[in-house]
């Protein structure tokens, strides 16, 4: 059942996506109220496989980064009254979704640690902030995209579909700021999870010093954006450089110690 | 054409297409002229009118007969013509203009209230300009003139949200205004500076300033034309000199002076711009030649756009706009049909009533006088006589009466009606 409704959202996303990216094969653009009806009727259909899905392991993990991811681009379309944040999230999502699937979502045994509200709040709080990171990734990519279509005096596509420079250059400040310490409070409810009721950390040295590494970073693009008031250009790099040490530093530690079982 | 006859909707005048702009500007009637101007029309024979008056088009909107009406527009539009020198005219007004009768007239103003038949494909401004011609024309307009405007706007409104054609921006004005968009999202609330105080820089200054763009100062090499600009959008009016500092903090910049080189120089505000500290900053240069030295674009955050570039984008605009036609002229067909089923309904069922109500006071005076040579008739015989009367009444009224419904339903009742009234001595209908 879990992994039919995931594959019925999978569909529906991958739907979605096909119908945002049609512009840019040349089609007409579909009806506004299509691009947003699929997705949301993939979310609902991924909510209830979420809801029975364990909290433990690297497939539900990735299925509920790709509904946080869906409902972020739901809520910021809104915002920048347009759908170009699915240009993107629409893609990364459908991959998260299918990439789930492969790893196994069927429901295990199911941990104690699962039912306790420490561990919920840590996946919760990771979750959305690893969605959030990737959210302000999205923006300041898209940022980038339409800053050099508009100094290129370039006005295909991307200029007429891609929103405003200043809603994105708002809405990648949003999702850093708020990102940042929801993934710090999502690592910092680990270790209070491991200490009272695992007994200490189990977790490898590499990822303790890379995991430093990764917030150290991300601190800082949150740090230039809040104190140094950078905006614009300088803001979006600096963004996309504290997401892409989240992932690259994730993948370079699954690919040291790979396995399902867990998320990290 | 279906259903023209002497008293029916006309439109005559002339446009952007039969007409050039100085004959043009001569036959523009301002707000206070259409009463006087509808008055003498209507004094002609036209039983309403609609004066539609904008910088590409002057249209007269008549409830009239073909003779003399309209000959009394052409003579007023005439009037306006210059008697000596160019341009030569030989046919009068009726030379620059049309006419469309019934149908082709409803079906004209369905195509200007949309935008099809606008210099720029699918300008919106149109709508407003025929909302206006109506209400200024209200007293005279008359019933069908009413409800013919009244859904013109409608077909205005379907037109627009049905189909792409007002899509984009096909003005470089207007498009200044949306390439500014994409780098500001709402506009409102935003400061520009005006360089140059000619037409296209008071137009486009009007574009932003419809967007809620605060016009903070106006620049030119003369202060008076700025200062009409200036107080009309809100502004202050300053010397170019007085302009550069504002490159420090103004949103928009907008150049439009007649200078023969650039004014607009590295050295007059790159400095200055440089301390903005990434602050965006448009620059619309709309001026030929540029005011703008173009090195200033390889400042970052300095997005600087030429006439070119905006021609560009409003020309992409149309495009689009043009693919759209096929479906915007699906919608004004539609609507043709549901008015002109209306118009030809005008009138059908009391002048059916008034029909039967003559024809029977006939036949009561005829069986009468019939009845009053045949008294040895019983009762029963006359009964009969009177019964006999009234089938052939019913009758020779039956295929009259549907045919005329039909006629009505399919848009034709109008011109059967008018005959009807005639033949049968009937008044003419309000």
């Amino acid at each position: 059942m879990i992994v039919t409704l995931h594959l019925v959202a999978l569909a529906l996303y991958g739907l979605a996506t096909a119908l945002t990216l049609a512009p840019f094969m040349g089609f007409r653009p579909a009806p506004r109220a299509l691009t947003i009806a699929i997705p949301c009727a993939g979310a609902a259909v991924h909510v209830v496989a979420v809801s029975q899905l364990t909290l433990v392991g690297l497939g539900p993990a990735l299925s509920m980064l790709a509904l946080c991811l869906v409902l972020l681009q739901l809520a910021s379309e809104r915002l920048l009254r347009g759908s170009a944040v699915s240009f993107f999230a629409g893609p990364l999502a459908t991959g998260l979704v299918g990439l789930a699937i492969l790893s196994g979502l069927a429901p295990g045994a199911e941990t104690v640690g699962a039912r306790n509200t420490w561990f919920v709040l840590h996946v919760a709080l990771s979750v959305l902030g690893v969605a959030l990171l990737a959210l302000a990734f999205i923006a300041a990519a898209l940022y980038l995209l339409q800053f050099r279509e508009l100094k290129a005096r370039r006005f295909g596509q991307i200029f007429q579909l891609f929103p405003p420079l200043e809603r994105l250059d708002q809405l990648n400040r949003v999702a850093l700021v708020a990102g940042f310490p929801a993934l710090t409070l999502g690592v910092l409810l680990a270790l209070g999870y491991g200490a009272q009721f695992s007994g200490g950390l189990h977790v490898a040295k590499a990822q303790i010093v890379w995991g430093i590494f990764t917030w150290v970073v991300l601190g800082w693009a949150v740090w230039v954006r809040v104190v140094r008031h950078w905006a614009g250009r300088r803001a979006a790099l600096a963004s996309i450089a504290g997401f892409c040490a989240v992932l690259l530093v994730y993948v370079a530690l699954k690919l040291t110690q790979p396995g399902a079982a867990r998320f990290l | 054409m279906t259903g023209h006859t002497e008293m029916g909707i006309k439109v005559l005048g002339v446009n952007h297409r039969t007409a050039p702009l100085d004959v043009r500007e001569r036959f523009a009637h301002g707000a206070h002229e259409v009463p006087g101007a509808l008055a003498r029309v209507m004094a002609a024979g036209a039983s309403g009118g609609v004066l539609l008056s904008t910088c590409n088009r002057t249209e007269f909107y008549l409830v009239a007969d073909d003779e003399p009406a309209l000959e009394a527009v052409w003579t007023l539009l005439g009037e306006r013509l210059p008697t000596t020198g160019p341009p030569p005219v030989t046919g009068g007004a009726r030379e620059y203009g049309y006419i469309a009768r019934d149908r082709d007239a409803v079906r004209h103003l369905y195509r200007v209230s949309s935008g099809l038949d606008s210099m720029i494909l699918g300008e919106s401004q149109i709508q407003g300009q025929v909302r206006e011609a109506w209400e200024a024309s209200r007293a005279q307009a008359g019933p069908v003139l009413h409800r013919l405007f009244q859904t013109a706007l409608h077909v205005g409104s379907r037109v627009r949200t049905e189909t792409g054609l007002g899509m984009g921006t096909a003005s470089a004005a207007s498009a200044g205004v949306a390439v500014a968009g994409k780098i500001f999202g709402d506009l409102a609330g935003r400061s520009a500076l005006i360089l140059g105080a000619g037409d296209m820089a008071e137009l486009a200054a009007s574009c932003l300033s419809d967007e809620g763009v605060q016009i903070t100062l106006v620049a030119n090499r003369t202060q008076e034309r700025a200062r009409a600009i200036a107080e009309r959008l809100g502004g202050k009016a300053v010397s170019l000199e007085e302009a550069w500092p504002q490159f420090a903090t103004t949103d928009i910049a907008l150049c439009s002076t007649a200078a023969p080189h650039a004014v607009v120089t590295w050295e007059r505000v790159g400095t200055i711009i440089g301390g903005r500290r990434g602050k965006p900053l448009c620059i619309l240069d709309l001026a030929v030649p540029r005011d703008v030295d173009p090195a200033i674009a390889q400042l970052e955050n300095v997005f600087l756009y030429d006439v070119d570039d905006l021609q560009t984008v409003a020309a992409q605009a149309t495009a689009r706009r043009h693919d759209e036609i096929p479906a915007a002229e699906r919608i004004v067909e539609e609507e043709t049909d549901l008015f002109w089923a209306w118009y030809g309904g005008l009138g059908v069922v009391p002048t059916i009533k008034e029909l039967r109500a003559r024809m029977d006071d006939v036949r009561a005076a005829e069986l009468e006088r019939v009845l009053r040579q045949l008294e040895h008739l019983s009762p029963e015989d006359r009964a009969h006589v009177e019964q006999f009367s009234q089938a052939l009444l019913n009758k020779f009224l039956h295929q009259p009466t549907i045919t005329l419904k039909k006629a009505a339903e399919a848009g034709r009742g109008y011109g059967l009606l008018e005959a009807l009234r005639r033949l049968f001595g009937m008044e003419p209908p309000e």
